[in-house]
């Protein structure tokens, strides 16, 4: 045949468009969001390097889980929520829309938590940013004016990039880095297992798998995108990953050095930028806080809404109108307003929301992953895509760590 | 892509719920409907009241008949699964079954063609509202009894619905007839051994316009949206390919056996089908030209080795050619043959070389003499031709030069190979103005 091989102009943009700014790559951008950057300081600050073996671990699971949501998505065509409710029946698909709303509430209040931290550091109150971030994604969301905003807040939030940098400036222990990340070690007391749980629940977080589905359904990717989708998730989840790392070492090498082992508000975090950025660190801190807020801030009510809607069989999304899916813009503003109205909350303590919150994605992600696991070994959904021995053994054990790290927070919550 | 108002809606709409046989819009039936969702779980009584065991789910037949009639139960008996003969039910109520024998065979349930397992197969999976012309889930199914048989009669798509079955006890069971849909209004698609087939929702889908029913292909998953192209005419199947996106129906032929996408794409329009095939990976495309008939699959290799920035990419092949020799009769006999899938307005006469001469349009040939020949009516305006190689940009000019409605192709050796019509144009130019920049060498 002398057919001229030109891929075409759709396949073209396609992968102009994943490689720049696919669902992976905000997915990993989102994912270090303000409750993501201060579960790492955290992590380094408290525990210094002996932990990072933890995100290692959370890394690799989002790798594997990302990659699977993106192949069940393009495979079935469905929604993770709507695959649940045909396969498990009604209360099981409810059951899963609770536990996903109940998790991206919590980590939607992490993102106004953020800003309001954020906020703080220049004296402005809680009582005036978080309103004003509430009404402005709204506003950019339902104006449709969303997609260019989208592509400010990617650029603000990859200022934690520079973590990278901070990083190597702040001349780390290479050695016990290393040590740190291959070999597991963990001390068994409350506050180590809550930091352990968070950054699992932080990196593998619940929204990004429904997202990571929804968004190969509703784009309508084939088969034929499957590759280039699939490169994209292993992108982002691995960045997600080298900048948590950096965070870790960077706060490990400054705030655990200087004996700062608990973070109690956003400027103690941001000192861990002060090799890079000097006397600027508070405010490439909070630009960085701020713009990966807003990016997982917009995404987050969209992204559930979309799922509860999924739950009724027609997902809807913002082409459609308020009375043809009352449902999907009830969720969206429920969501945003309640968690402000949790940050309004006079002497909350917002260094405890944004690590709370990200516990309780992991406790929620767990019925999600055993969902997931279902499905990805139904020969009758998953057709020639169906989980073989070995990736079911991988998802098995993910899911077994995960419950293993919820069980003994709940020891530790009840018993001690 | 911005499809028009639709009329239809509204006349299938109307013709649906008007319809008087609807058996969801009988007293006697919605007095006596029992929920499925409700039902699952429910104990099985002998004849005596005494439990055999539980249900776990409902075998209907799907065949020509509207309403699908109940041909067994699963049964749950000491923790094993059993089928047992529908025949044998005596009486249905939304918290029992009861039996009609006091001993039962247990048997190995087997799944014989064209039955479904309503729980596992229908219940919660995806269906299409023909009426509203949606893609919905089922919230519950009910069962009422009918014709001397227990049949599936209405389906719930309410959200309401959804949600009763979430309490507890017999609140999850109570029928919300409110609710509920005929069933000859919903086309349901799954089915692990193949397609359901019900006569109803097939006849009611063909009254659907191509363009609603591309929307209702298009917003199902993968494997219901086989299920619904199987269940479709093949020549109402291609009309609705036509309408799609280029990347769904891209999505949609990886989804279906070589031989059925064969058979879809010899039906579409070559220069349809040729654009689809075009953007396949060369060894799904060969796999799918082989399974078609050899003139067929000539005429598309050729077609699709045209570059689509040229007038051979977006030409369709389809023409209808007599030679000059041939009388009017036969010309005319040639355009009724053709007048399912052809929109032409004519014909297009060729001398014995099979080089063209002419166009001639279908009025002047009713106007002529049955037995006068072709070759009397050659006259001026001679058609416009342009070479396979003319980019789309001349294509265009040619067109507004002489605002004709097609334009005829020809080869190196002048022969007409095919024909541009304005809406082939239009595409073509459309999908150019969506890949932007990159058309910027074309405009000359």
């Amino acid at each position: 045949m002398t057919t001229l091989k030109i891929p075409s102009g759709r396949k073209l943009r396609l992968a102009a468009f994943l490689a720049v700014m696919g669902p992976g790559i905000i997915a990993g951008l989102s994912d270090d969001d303000p409750a993501g950057i201060t579960t790492y300081s955290q992590l380094g600050a408290q525990y210094g390097y002996r932990l990072l073996w933890v995100l290692v671990i959370s890394t690799l699971a989002l790798i594997v889980f990302q990659d699977l949501g993106a192949r069940i998505g393009v495979v079935t065509r469905q929604g993770l929520i709507g695959l649940v409710r045909q396969k498990y029946g009604a209360r099981a698909g409810s059951f899963s829309a609770v536990a996903l709303i109940l998790a991206n509430l919590g980590t939607m209040t992490a993102e106004f938590a953020g800003v309001a931290a954020a906020g703080q550091l220049f004296g402005v109150s809680r009582f005036v940013t978080v309103p004003i971030t509430g009404l402005l994604i709204s506003f950019l969301v339902l104006r449709g004016t969303f997609k260019k905003a989208e592509r400010v807040f990617f650029v603000l939030s990859a200022v934690f990039i520079s973590y990278v940098i901070a990083g190597f400036m702040s001349h780390p222990n290479w050695g016990s880095a290393f040590h740190g990340m291959i070999v597991p070690s963990m001390p068994f007391n409350k506050s180590a297992i809550n930091i352990a749980t968070a950054t699992l629940g932080t990196t593998l977080a619940p929204w990004g798998l429904a997202f990571i589905q929804s968004y190969a359904v509703d784009k309508r990717l084939t088969r034929a995108d499957l590759r280039l989708l699939r490169a994209d998730v292993w992108v982002g989840s691995l960045l997600t990953g080298v900048i948590g790392f950096f965070v870790i070492i960077t706060c490990a090498a400054t705030l655990n050095h200087e004996h700062i082992f608990t973070i109690t508000d956003a400027s103690q975090a941001a000192v861990a930028l002060k090799p890079l950025a000097g006397t600027l660190a508070k405010d490439l801190f909070a630009i960085g806080i701020i713009g990966a807020a807003l990016l997982a801030a917009s995404i987050l009510p969209l992204s559930t809404a979309y799922s509860v809607s999924d739950l009724t069989g027609s997902p809807a999304a913002l082409d459609d109108k308020f009375d043809e899916a009352p449902l999907f813009y009830m969720t969206f503003a429920a969501i945003t307003i309640v968690a402000g109205g949790l940050i309004m909350i006079p002497g909350i303590s917002l260094i405890w929301i944004l690590i709370s919150s990200q516990v309780l994605n992991a406790i929620l992600l767990l019925p999600l992953l055993a969902y997931m696991y279902g499905i990805s070994k139904d020969k009758k959904l998953m057709g020639e895509f169906v989980a073989g021995k070995k990736a079911l053994t991988l998802y098995g054990a993910i899911t077994v760590l995960v419950a293993v790290c919820v069980l003994s927070q709940f020891w530790f919550m009840f018993h001690l | 892509m911005k499809r028009p108002p639709v009329t239809s809606i509204n006349t299938v709409a109307k013709r649906l719920v008007g319809r008087t046989d609807l058996l969801i819009s009988r007293k006697s039936v919605r007095d006596s409907l029992v929920s499925l969702a409700g039902l699952i779980g429910r104990p099985v009584l002998d004849l005596t009241g005494k439990e055999i065991g539980r249900l776990v789910d409902v075998v209907v037949r799907h065949g020509e008949e509207t309403y699908p009639p109940v041909t067994g139960l699963i049964v749950k008996v000491a923790n094993r699964k059993s089928f047992i003969n529908g025949a044998r039910i005596s009486k249905l109520t939304p918290d029992s079954i009861v039996l009609s024998s006091l001993t039962i065979n247990l048997v190995e349930f087997e799944r014989r063609p064209g039955e479904s397992l309503l729980d596992a197969d229908v219940l919660d999976h995806q269906i299409v509202d023909v009426d509203g012309l949606r893609v919905v889930r089922t919230s519950d199914l009910y069962l009422a009894p009918f014709d001397k048989e227990i049949r599936v009669v209405g389906v719930d798509i309410s959200f309401v619905s959804f949600l009763r079955r979430l309490f507890p006890g017999s609140l999850s069971r109570r029928a919300t007839p409110e609710h509920v849909l005929d069933w000859a209004s919903v086309a349901s698609l799954t089915d692990s051994t193949g397609v359901v087939r019900t006569s109803g929702t097939r006849s009611a889908l063909s009254q659907l316009r191509p363009a609603d029913l591309a929307d209702l292909i298009e917003d199902l998953a993968g494997r219901e949206q086989g299920a619904l192209i199987e269940m479709l005419d093949p020549d109402l199947a291609a009309d609705a390919l036509e309408e799609m996106e280029d990347d769904e129906l891209e999505g949609l032929l990886r989804g279906l056996s070589a031989e059925r996408a064969a058979q879809l794409l010899a039906l579409m329009e070559p220069d349809e089908s040729a654009e689809v095939l075009r953007d396949l990976d060369d060894e799904h495309r060969e796999s799918i030209l082989s399974s078609m008939e050899k003139a067929t699959a000539k005429q598309l290799r050729q077609l699709v080795s045209f570059d689509e920035e040229l007038a051979g990419g977006i030409m369709t092949t389809h023409l209808l050619i007599v030679k000059e020799s041939d009388t009017v009769a036969a010309a005319l006999k040639l355009l009724v043959e053709n007048r399912e899938r052809d929109s032409s307005d004519g014909v297009v006469v060729v001398d014995s070389k099979g080089k063209l001469l002419d166009h001639i349009q279908t009025v002047e040939l009713i106007a002529a003499k049955n037995t006068s020949l072709v070759s009397d009516l050659i006259a001026k305006p001679f058609p416009t031709a342009v070479a396979i190689s003319t980019p789309i940009a001349d294509v265009v000019e040619e067109f507004s030069n002489n605002r004709g409605s097609s334009i005829i192709v020809i080869d190196d050796k002048n022969k007409p190979i095919g024909r541009i019509l304005a809406d082939d144009l239009v595409d073509a130019l459309s999908n150019k103005t969506q890949r932007g920049s990159q058309s910027n060498g074309v405009r000359s």
